[in-house]
């Protein structure tokens, strides 16, 4: 029935985007995860992208979390001699996660996921608008 | 006379078997929100001229070559990729505001079908009751 694949592509999105959230608030998370020796790279960045993934059974093209990367931008560092995890010229290497950029990504994850969420609904009263037909 | 063949009864039951199919198309779409290249789509309205005179099968339209056939039974209009203003630097142009009116919109229309074929069963029963 058209209404179950409509249901459960919007249940795919909701996936998608939760699985989303879940690699932002481990970037938020780590944002000051640092290694805990001299030279070695801290906490790196990780970037959610979606794909599209046809479910022959259902006949529907549904959206899932593709493999999670690695954002390959330069460290911040910070001068700080007593770090363990000081070079020589005692500048600690942070994690490359900007806050901001997290929070956007968030709101923009949020924003998905309730649209979603809406789509659920919709599809839900027409399915009970269907079954009133029956009460006549 | 069977309820199925009056062209009133056909023709919004073809109208919420599009509704539906429509249901499904909006929903791909904003699941596919921030699916990089992803271009929402959107159903063709059901042509009813001449509906009225006589139901005639509804099928496919494929408007190109490499177009495939649709899933037996999925839907009676055929998709058409929808204008959009804005694409985003991933090639994504699926508007969440535009896709959320269409559902609001889709659903309204709905209820309006259903509630239409409900008036239509009551007129039935009236004209079968006993006077």
């Amino acid at each position: 029935m058209e209404f179950t694949r409509s249901l459960s592509i919007a249940a795919s999105g909701l996936r998608a985007q939760a699985g989303r959230m879940r690699v932002i608030s481990e970037n938020i998370a780590n944002a000051d995860s640092t290694a805990d020796r001299p030279g070695a790279d801290p906490y790196r960045r990780k970037v959610a992208s979606f794909e599209r993934r046809l479910d022959r059974e259902m006949g529907a093209d549904l959206v899932q979390l593709g493999r999670v990367k690695r954002d390959e931008g330069a460290f911040k560092t910070r001068l700080d001699p007593g770090h363990p995890a000081a070079d020589a010229k005692g500048e600690v290497k942070l994690p490359n996660v900007n806050s901001t950029i997290e929070m956007m990504d968030m709101r923009e994850a949020q924003r998905s996921y309730e649209a979603n969420l809406n789509v659920v609904g919709a599809t839900r009263r027409m399915l009970a608008r269907t079954l009133d037909i029956l009460r006549v | 006379m069977p309820l199925a063949g009056l062209p009133m009864f056909d023709m919004l039951k073809t109208r919420m078997q599009w509704h539906q199919a429509r249901q499904r198309v909006l929903s791909e779409n904003v699941a596919g929100a921030d699916m990089p290249g992803f271009k929402p789509r959107d159903l063709r309205q059901p042509d009813f001229d001449g509906a009225a005179r006589g139901p005639g099968p509804v099928t496919l339209v494929s408007t190109q070559g490499g177009h495939l056939p649709g899933f037996a039974g999925a839907s009676s209009a055929a998709t058409a990729k929808s204008g959009s203003f804005e694409t985003t630097p991933s090639g994504n142009s699926v508007q969440l505001e535009d896709e959320m009116m269409k559902v609001a919109q889709n659903q309204m229309d709905y209820q309006m079908a259903t509630s239409l074929y409900a008036k239509s069963l009551q007129i039935m029963k009236t004209a079968i009751k006993r006077g």
